[in-house]
């Protein structure tokens, strides 16, 4: 079973995406800071990773860079309400997904992405 | 009975008796004789009232006349200054009939009393002729009653007339070389212009807050003003001689070209650049180069004027004041010109010399005195070349019967230009102010000298023996102001007519009275061309620049205002400003001209004028004379029109860039709450029944709708979020060909889908649609009845990496080869009615998928553009 991390500072949306990907047969952990997210990165092994860009104690991006010089193997899809800066492409993620209470743009994109490893 | 020959008739009234005027050398020299005596005695006049007795009493002598008068002219007066003999009952009708007709036909008017008046009262006859210096009439000079030899009564013949023109031509030099004459020195008042005028010159370079700097053609400081100092730091001694210190260097490249294009002789005007100051902070400065020509209209150096734009008010201001400045010297160097050429002057000075009817010396020639060489310098000749040639030319001029007044204003019009023989020689000749010759003496000492016998004159001028053959010879300075500036030559080598000291006298009253003439010639030539560079900057201001009178009339414009308006200068001069520039009849209250005739202060203001269209930053100055008088105004009219537009569209961006932070924050903080309403409703939907489900499929759509309108908002700040979706071409450009079919029906284009093989891509296709739609639509403009083919491919690039291509060819008008790297900037447009936003928003949503887009254009043959992005394999 595939581990997914699922990184949001609301936990209101890390349940919704927790239940909804335990129901896609995905193996869920959630973090809900930076920090949180280090953590479990290292202790679970996740096979992919969700996070927000906008993250209260550590800037997402920086975590996604951190994420990255863990282990740049491990795929990572970027999560926001909105973009505000131009060029998602240097952030170094693999995949970006706008945030929507339709969540079928987001499975599809993991499963794109898992099923090419 | 036939008229009796007028010369004939009158020789016997002159006393010399047989002989024709001028028909005969003895006759002209005795003639010579007493108007030499005239000039002196005039000369010899300690003041005024003197000079003024002189004038009447030796005329009265010469001419034989019973009385005389003497007028002065105030305007359109005449005033009495001194009257003698039996002129005393005639003034009143003189000024009435005879002198006043003299003054105004500017001609020597004669009268005779008709036979039959009363015979107890003196029978009246008179003459009267101008007195004219430099070309205006300054007096009139009247004789009263002709006497013949017994003394009986006689009349004034026309010979009488001629002799006292040649006479009042020495008067009127006499009296307008003395001020306390009171007559309107035309001389004088040149002088005064000439130096006003160079102090206007020094005032402008001194005090303009501009840099002006000249340079030769490799760049190197030839002159450094004021302003340059102010505005760069160095002084003058830092930058003459060095290469342009205060060009940055990263900028240094760009300048050499420009001095190339200026070398070759084209203006830059209005380049905008950066200057180095000399504590090594830099500047903005708005420059403009012009070529320096000298007379030969080679390019020998470039002049650049640059204008800190960092202080733009202030320097505005300086702007205005400089061109005042300007305006007044371009008037009055105008009026000026062609009233004293430098060289028709010395001819004229040397023909007066050589002329029988002047001097009556045999060759002439003028040394200049060269202050910078220290050397004399010949600057002109004048004399035959040979015995023959001389004979020759002396017997046609006396058959001719030419004064020297008619012989000047033949000149006058029909300059000769000719070169002579001894003018050729003259010019050629260079003594040095070191060596201690009779001439270099001259200088020295500042006394004429006569040398009788050049072999028995040990300082003799070998070069002059050598070259011209002279055997005796005298020189006279030319004395201005106290400084000798050069001097005359003289001799009678064909007649041998040895040189008295009565010649020399009268050559030295007369050199007195052209030195003064000669340099101001001189400063006006020098002048002149200094105002050939002020005009070239006049004209090289790429505002628009133009002065009025206080009613409004336009008295001079420069090159720009006469492209702006569309008509030749001469039909914009002497229009109201009003009428040229706003169409009106009346002034346009929004102009800052009306405050300044008003308040006689400088305005500055930004004026929408719709009659020419566009926006213009105005600023208007007083303009007053000496005496704080207003003249009129100066007005600097910069368009604006093309800044003012791009700060509309910056404005409108940075609007734009503000109401996207707020949208973003407000979906940041909407978004995420309405996600888990939706997200959990959607849960809620499937596991409901009934009633309960269709609530929770309500709130599913509500909160989709919601979403959308926060996406929508997000869309017009033109935030680009990518969606990125596998996408297939081919159902991808059917999609865009419908949506663009009817634009292009109506230029008459087909669009074309070409492909052949299945292409899929990763993008975010609204975004992609967006980008496609802005070049296609560019290339239905550009095509009119043609074809626009849209390709989709995959290519190998040349790392090896498979790339998807998505190609737009046209076979439209092209893009111009300097256009072609600026479409993708922002705001560039070449159609009227676009944003020039579109190439630009295409390329970046281009980028934005990590891809690039490149075009290949032809004028004539067509355009491509070609969009690259990372494939996804099938």
């Amino acid at each position: 079973m595939k581990k997914i991390l699922v990184v949001d500072d609301e936990k209101n949306i890390l349940k919704l995406y927790e239940t909804e990907l335990q129901e896609e047969g995905y193996s869920v952990f959630t973090a809900n800071s930076g920090k949180e997210a280090l953590e479990a990165f290292d202790k679970h092994s996740p096979d992919l990773v969700t996070l927000d860009i906008l993250m209260p104690d550590i800037d997402g991006i920086q975590i996604l860079r951190m994420l990255k010089e863990k282990n740049p193997q491990v795929p990572v899809i970027m999560l926001t309400a909105y973009d505000y800066r131009d060029d998602f492409s240097v952030w170094g993620s693999d995949a970006y997904v706008v945030k929507s209470s339709d969540l079928s743009s987001l499975k599809e994109t993991i499963k794109t992405i898992l099923e090419a490893r | 009975m036939e008229p009796l020959d007028p010369i004939d008739n009158n020789s016997e009234h002159l006393g010399f008796k047989q002989e024709g005027i001028a028909g005969d050398s003895r006759a002209s020299s005795l003639f010579t004789s007493e108007a030499s005596r005239f000039a002196r005695s005039l000369f010899a006049a300690k003041s005024a009232d003197q000079l003024f007795k002189a004038i009447c009493e030796e005329s009265s002598r010469i001419l034989n006349s019973t009385g005389a008068a003497l007028y002065i002219t105030h305007g359109a007066e005449l005033s009495l200054k001194y009257s003698h003999g039996n002129a005393a009952a005639f003034i009143g009708w003189d000024i009435s009939s005879n002198a006043s007709r003299a003054l105004y036909e500017n001609r020597a008017v004669t009268y005779s009393a008709p036979p039959g008046i009363d015979p107890g009262s003196l029978p009246l006859s008179a003459v009267s002729v101008p007195l004219s210096a430099n070309g205006s009439v300054i007096g009139v000079i009247t004789l009263f009653t002709k006497k013949a030899q017994d003394n009986s009564p006689a009349e004034f013949s026309s010979i009488d007339s001629i002799l006292l023109s040649e006479l009042g031509e020495t008067s009127a030099a006499a009296l307008s070389s003395r001020k306390e004459c009171d007559c309107e020195n035309a001389e004088s008042a040149a002088r005064d212009r000439a130096e006003l005028l160079k102090g206007y010159l020094d005032s402008f370079l001194e005090n303009t807050a501009d840099a002006i700097v000249t340079t030769d053609l490799n760049g190197y400081v030839t002159s450094w003003n004021k302003g340059a100092e102010k505005i760069y730091g160095f002084d003058h001694n830092e930058v003459i001689g060095q290469h342009m210190p205060f060009v940055p260097e990263f900028l240094m490249d760009s300048e050499k070209t420009f001095i190339e294009r200026v070398a070759l002789g084209e203006t830059l005007k209005g380049i905008e650049t950066i200057r180095k100051k000399k504590d090594g902070s830099m500047i903005d400065v708005s420059l403009t180069l012009s070529p320096i020509k000298n007379s030969s209209s080679n390019v020998t150096g470039i002049s650049g004027i640059a204008r800190d734009i960092t202080q733009k008010k202030k320097t505005e201001k300086n702007l205005l004041r400089r061109n005042s400045e300007l305006s007044r010297i371009l008037f009055i160097s105008a009026a000026m010109r062609g009233t004293l050429e430098l060289d028709k002057l010395l001819r004229m000075v040397l023909t007066a010399v050589t002329m029988g009817d002047g001097l009556g010396f045999n060759r002439a020639m003028l040394f200049l005195r060269d202050e910078k060489q220290n050397i004399l310098k010949g600057a002109m000749g004048v004399g035959p070349a040979s015995h023959e040639e001389a004979w020759e030319i002396w017997a046609k001029l006396s058959l001719e019967h030419k004064s020297l007044t008619s012989i000047l204003n033949e000149m006058d019009k029909n300059p000769n230009k000719k070169e002579s023989f001894v003018d050729m020689l003259c010019k050629g000749i260079e003594i040095s102010l070191e060596s201690d010759t009779i001439l270099t003496r001259t200088v020295k000492k500042k006394k004429a000298y006569n040398v009788i016998d050049v072999q028995k004159e040990s300082l003799s001028d070998l070069e002059l023996i050598q070259q011209l053959g002279t055997t005796a010879y005298a020189s006279v300075p030319l004395i201005s102001r106290d400084k000798v500036i050069g001097v005359l030559w003289v001799d009678n080598l064909f007649t041998r007519r040895p040189i008295t000291e009565q010649d020399i006298e009268f050559l030295r009253i007369f050199s007195n009275q052209m030195a003064s003439a000669i340099e101001n010639a001189q400063l006006f030539e020098s002048i002149n061309s200094t105002e050939q560079q002020l005009s070239n900057i006049f004209e090289s201001i790429s505002d628009l620049l133009f002065f009025t009178g206080t009613d409004y009339t336009i008295n001079k414009v420069n090159k720009a205002v006469v492209n702006k308006i569309g008509m030749p200068e001469e039909e914009i001069v002497g229009k109201k400003c009003y009428q040229i520039f706003h169409g009106m009849q009346e002034p346009l209250m929004s102009c800052p001209h009306i405050k300044t005739l008003d308040q006689g202060k400088a305005f500055i203001e930004e004026v929408e004028d719709f009659h020419l269209g566009g926006a213009y930053i105005v600023s208007c100055s007083p303009l007053f004379d000496k005496s704080g008088a207003l003249l009129g105004t100066v007005h600097i009219a910069r368009d604006i029109t093309e800044q003012k537009k791009l700060r509309e569209k910056v404005a409108n961006a940075e609007r734009m860039a503000a109401l996207g932070e707020i949208a973003a924050k407000v979906a940041h903080e909407i978004r995420n709450p309405l996600l888990s309403v939706g997200g959990f409703a959607r849960r809620l939907e499937k596991r409901l029944n009934n009633d309960l489900k269709e609530y929770a499929k309500i709130i599913v759509e509500e909160v989709g709708r919601l979403e959308e309108i926060l996406n929508d908002t997000l869309g017009f700040v033109r935030s680009s979020r990518l969606d990125i979706k596998k996408t297939d071409m081919d159902e991808f450009i059917d999609k865009i060909i419908t949506l663009l079919e009817s634009a292009a029906a109506s230029k008459e284009d087909m669009l074309v889908k070409e492909i052949n093989e299945k292409v899929i891509l990763q993008a975010d296709q609204n975004r992609l649609k967006e980008a496609l739609i802005n070049i296609i639509n560019n290339a239905i403009q550009a095509t009119k009845k043609g074809t626009i083919v849209i390709r989709a491919l995959y290519e190998n690039n040349p790392e090896g990496i498979r790339e998807g291509i998505i190609e737009v060819e046209d076979c439209g008008a092209g893009i111009k080869p300097e256009d072609l790297n600026r479409i993708f900037d922002p705001f560039f447009t070449t159609r009227s009615s676009g944003t020039g936003l579109g190439l630009a928003i295409t390329k970046k949503i281009i980028e934005s998928h990590r891809g690039r887009i490149e075009v290949k254009s032809e004028m004539g043959k067509g355009t491509k553009f070609r969009i690259y992005l990372p494939a996804q394999e099938a």
